[in-house]
């Protein structure tokens, strides 16, 4: 347990550092964000009631912004050949999955800590909410348990860029329902949002048990 | 190994007789329901064929499960065929309960229903399975591939149910569930719907599967 925690902090270390050498994620995550939120404002009509929507464009560029995100965790890897490298160490599979899905999810609360405040800009939603934040953590590592899973299969065929998000965002259903319920407690709607948030600790458990346990088999080469 | 063409086509030839006599028990046989008249006919294809693509997704479960056991190429034709069969009875259901939706609730979709969205999502699910299979690279790696979607997509349809129902359904409970709910005449009927359809699918695994076989010994001839 203890090496375990051991490959998964320092892969997770090794992501983190590399992204924070070339800046490349994180400066075009948050101009996605962004570019979504002016997108969703003009395309909805924001005139009769602007937080009504939000939960739903929040959800729209969560699950977009994670698709790029866990999709290059893998895909760097991959066009570096560095994949190969890192599973000729003696390190387990699953240790390894699991520091590079920490990684990722780091990512993607990175990039929602951008996309709250810019939210509350354009659509005057509360920006400081614990709930919601809660909510968006809890999501944030499910999803990325399950997408880094997918993201490791895509990687490995052609047209990746294809292929994660045909199979990420139908296994996501679970967190977009609950979590979607779970935000719009926490902006405004009415609802019971202990319930929500129990529900998404279990789907978290699950998820995250079931893809270190599947990472084995999809990292094995 | 396939299994046999003449046990294959033995079994097709019954099943074609058994959907005779399920069609000429729906047309001329079941009463008509009291409330829903006879559009509720359409539930002795739609409940056979929801319980024929689960039944066909738990093959995929399995296949994946024993091919992740010990590899065996069989395991993963079956799971392979079974997935396909069952996406095109996912759609059957779909299509079938879209017709049934319209008259009884004025509409085709319901889009916040757990039963209709578990179903969209299982249709979604098995439709990128077969997406997978064909741009990974045939062989250990697509098989192994595969065998993860298919189980960790099992593992989710019921927490999607779940977690839908946990928001809202007006879907109909199962009506079979509760004893002497359905009149008997209804009853046999959907017993040899049921029957004939569960044939069906497995038919035509049965037919998938050989065809692959002999596909990948055809490519195995060629090569040497």
């Amino acid at each position: 347990m203890r090496a375990y925690l051991r490959v998964a902090g320092a892969v997770a270390r090794k992501d983190l550092r590399t992204e924070l050498r070339s800046r490349e994620m994180l400066p075009a995550l948050g101009q996605f964000v962004v570019l979504a939120l002016l997108i969703a404002n003009f395309g909805f009509d924001v005139g009769t009631g602007g937080s009504r929507i939000a939960p739903g464009v929040l959800w729209l560029t969560i699950t977009f912004a994670g698709l790029l995100a866990f999709g290059r965790t893998f895909a760097a890897e991959r066009d570096q050949a560095s994949l190969e490298a890192l599973l000729l160490t003696p390190a387990s599979r699953a240790a390894i999955f699991a520091g590079k899905a920490l990684a990722a999810a780091a990512v993607l609360a990175a990039c929602e800590v951008v996309l709250v405040p810019a939210l509350g800009v354009f659509f005057g939603t509360p920006v400081l909410s614990l709930p919601l934040a809660a909510a968006l953590v809890m999501v944030t590592i499910g999803m990325a348990g399950l997408g880094c899973l997918f993201a490791a299969i895509a990687a490995q065929t052609r047209a990746r860029d294809l292929l994660l998000p045909v199979l990420s965002l139908p296994l996501w259903v679970p967190f977009v329902v609950v979590g979607g319920r779970a935000v719009q407690v926490a902006l405004g709607g009415g609802g019971e949002l202990n319930g929500a948030l129990a529900l998404l600790l279990d789907f978290d458990i699950l998820f995250v048990v079931v893809a270190s346990l599947a990472a084995k088999f999809v990292l094995d080469d | 190994m396939a299994p046999r063409a003449d046990l294959l086509r033995l079994a097709a030839v019954a099943d074609a007789l058994l959907l005779l006599l399920a069609t000429g028990l729906v047309v001329f046989y079941a009463p008509a329901d009291a409330v829903q008249g006879v559009v509720q006919k359409i539930f002795y294809l739609h409940v056979p064929a929801a319980i024929a693509a689960y039944m066909a997704f738990a093959v995929v479960l399995v296949g994946g499960l024993v091919y992740l056991w010990n590899e065996s190429p069989a395991a993963d034709r079956l799971a392979r065929a079974a997935a396909e069969v069952g996406l095109v009875l996912t759609t059957v259901t779909l299509v079938m309960g879209s017709i049934w939706a319209k008259p009884i609730w004025g509409t085709y979709w319901v889009p916040w229903d757990a039963r209709l969205v578990s179903t969209l999502v299982l249709w979604l699910i098995y439709a990128g399975y077969l997406l997978m299979r064909r741009i990974a690279t045939p062989g250990r790696q697509a098989a192994r591939f595969g065998a993860v979607v298919g189980i960790v997509g099992f593992i989710d349809v019921p927490i999607v149910h779940f977690s839908v129902t946990w928001w809202r359904t007006i879907h109909p409970p199962i009506e079979t569930a509760a004893p002497g709910a359905l009149p008997p005449a209804m009853l046999l009927t959907f017993a040899i719907s049921s029957l004939a359809v569960l044939l069906l699918a497995a038919v035509l695994i049965g037919y998938r599967y050989r065809l692959e076989a002999l596909r990948e010994r055809l490519a195995a001839a060629l090569d040497r």
